[in-house]
Formats: C-alpha cells, structure tokens, sequence
C-alpha cells in the first residue's frame, strides 16, 4: 500500500512542474488617434495698403493721362498650408473712381493692372482686370499651379502693368481697388 | 456445580483471537500543487482619441490636447514579484514633412496599477525600465505627459496614430535558499 502511494505522489509532481515553470506575460494596448485639419494660412499683408499717389500725368503730351506707374510689391509672409494639393488664386479688382457717375466721352473711371503671386506653386498666379470705362466689370481671377506638397513660404503679390481702357483721360478723384490672394485646396469653390 | 465449570471454558478459548490482532496502520495521501505566476488584462484594448492636435491659431502642435489625457486598462497578476513595463509608439501620420512641418508626435506614457508606476517615452527607442507592479487586481491607468513635435513646426494634415503597450510579467522569484 506504501509504495502505491508513494508512486501516485511522484506522478502528480511530474506533472505539476511544468505548471510552476510557465508565466504568462500579458500586455494590454492604449490605441492613439488624432487629427490634424487641413488649413492654409496667409500672413498679413505688408504693405496692406498700397498707396499709389497721383497716378495721372501731369503735365506733357499724356496730361491727364494715366502715368507710368512703378510696379509695387506686397509680401504675405509665413504663409502656409499643411496638406498637398494647395492653389494660389488672385483677384483683382480695378481701380476704380469714387465719383460713380458715368464718365463723359473720351474720359474713364477706371483703372486696370496685373497682380501677380509668386512663391508658392511652379510658376507664378496672374490676373489682370479688364474694367470698361465706365468702371464696369472690374474684377478678373487667375489661379496658379498646384503645390503638391505642404508648403510655407513668403507669398509676393507684385501689381504691375497700370493701364486705362482706351488710354482715355482719368477722372479726376480719388480712386481705390484690391486684390484679394486665396489660398486654399485645389478643389475649393470660387 | 461441575456442569457450570464446563460452559465456562468455551468463552476463554473464544477470547484468544482477540488478543492476537496489531496496532492500526495508517496509509497517508499528500497533495501538493501549484499556481502558476500569471499576469492577464481583463481589459486587454482601449482606445483613446486625442482629436485635433493642431492650434487654430499658428498651425503647431496645441500639447494640452495630449498631456494629461488618460485610458484605463485593467488586469491582475497574482504574485509579488510581477513586473510591469511600457512602450510607447509615437504618433505619426503618413504624408511627409517638409522643411517647416512636422508629422510626428513624441510623448511620454505613464501606467500605474497598485501604488507602482512605469513610463516610457517614444523619443527613446524601445520599452522603459520595469517596475514591479507585485500581487494586484484592478485599473492600471495610462497617462500621456511631454508631448512635443520634432522641429515645434507646423503640423502636416490628416490621421495620426500611435500606441502604448503595457507588459505585465509574473516575474517568478527565486526560492529562499
């Protein structure tokens, strides 16, 4: 009877060890997510206002006239967009008298140019305007290439090539217009 | 007389067997088992959602949308000497950075479970040092601290992700010699 317990004892031992040998590690897992929107921002324009002064000739065979004009440069500084498949557009808007009063023949209200952007995508963005006279359909918008990348960059807007429909005389006033730059997705609406 | 002499033996010699029989014997059965050192998570996968990352204001990683953030695992290991770890994995998206951007996110992670604790950070390769967690039952929370991104740039859009693992191990103790 001994020995038959003795034999049940030593087979349970053998087959207990390799329980006591085993460990179980465990791991458990926090799953992280986040977002980061898509934006594009522009720096604040400098100049923001770009004074042109008296812009019609005054004295010689073009008094009265539109003068010749120097290109003026605005800088957009740290401008950024943090996806790929950014676009640069410009519009612009003509110079414009305040008087609103249909010009007489031979006179206009209105002054068109070429805003130009630089910086971001290959190439550069332009739109020039094509007002009438009477300062009628002012505005034009071009848009550039696409930035395949995220980008940041000064954007530079350079005004440039001041004309007036049919080189006709300015009214005289002051005269104001814009350009407005949008930087955004390619995709986005006008 | 005599007849009542002659009944009186049969009981003797029916005694004698009696006296002949040994002390009781007794056979013993001992039990032995054992418990194996054993960690399990009961809540093996949480997921925690840091939403956005990114400052409306500059563009840059806003940190308080990690630091302080915390998920809850529980789990139990059932000897003293358990050891708990973490590994962390930084938080990445997948579009390349350029110059300015940044598409990553480093943090340290801190799990702590029965007064113990354990970090790591994903600035650093590989799991932090291991703490022992010992004999427990219950929460072990995860907290996120030190976020940072690589170049305090801008923030590349889109989804990141990222992870931390939390190891316990049964560290089995040597026995007393």
């Amino acid at each position: 009877m001994k020995q038959t317990v003795g034999l049940s004892a030593l087979a349970f031992l053998l087959t207990a060890a390799p329980a006591m040998a085993q460990s179980t590690t465990a791991t458990g897992t926090v799953a992280i997510d986040a977002q980061v929107r898509s934006v594009c921002i522009l720096g604040n324009p400098n100049p923001a206002l770009v004074n042109l002064g008296q812009i019609s000739a005054g004295s010689g065979p073009r008094t009265g006239k539109i003068d010749t004009i120097a290109p003026r440069t605005v800088t957009l500084p740290a401008s950024f967009c943090n996806f790929a498949g950014s676009v640069v557009r410009v519009t612009t808007t003509a110079l414009t008298s305040s008087d609103t009063t249909s010009p007489q023949p031979g006179f206009t209200r209105a002054v068109n140019y070429t805003a130009t952007a630089s910086g971001w995508a290959l190439g550069t963005t332009a739109a020039t305007s094509a007002a009438l006279r009477d300062g009628t359909s002012p505005s034009a918008t071009g848009s550039g290439a696409t930035q395949p990348l995220p980008k940041i960059a000064d954007l530079s807007v350079t005004l440039s090539s001041f004309t007036t429909p049919g080189d006709l005389i300015l009214v005289a006033g002051n005269y104001s217009g814009n350009v407005v730059v949008t930087l955004g997705p390619a995709a986005f609406a006008d | 007389m005599r007849k009542l002499m002659l009944l009186a033996i049969p009981v003797v010699l029916a005694a004698s067997p009696a006296f002949a029989q040994s002390a009781p014997v007794t056979g013993t059965v001992n039990i032995d088992g054992s418990v194996a050192g054993r960690c399990t998570f009961t809540l093996p996968s949480v997921t925690l959602s840091l939403g956005e990352l990114s400052l409306s204001t500059n563009g840059k990683l806003d940190t308080s949308k990690v630091n302080g953030k915390t998920a809850t695992l529980t789990g139990w290991c059932n000897n003293t000497a358990a050891t708990m770890s973490v590994t962390t994995t930084q938080l990445t998206t997948g579009t390349a950075a350029p110059t300015g951007f940044d598409n990553r996110v480093d943090y340290t992670a801190t799990a702590a479970a029965n007064s113990a604790s354990a970090s790591d950070s994903s600035l650093v390769a590989g799991a932090g040092t291991p703490s022992t967690v010992g004999l427990f039952t219950g929460n072990i929370l995860v907290t996120l601290s030190a976020a940072s991104s690589p170049s305090n740039g801008l923030m590349v859009a889109g989804g990141y992700t990222g992870n931390v693992v939390v190891t316990l191990t049964p560290t089995i103790a040597p026995p007393p010699l």
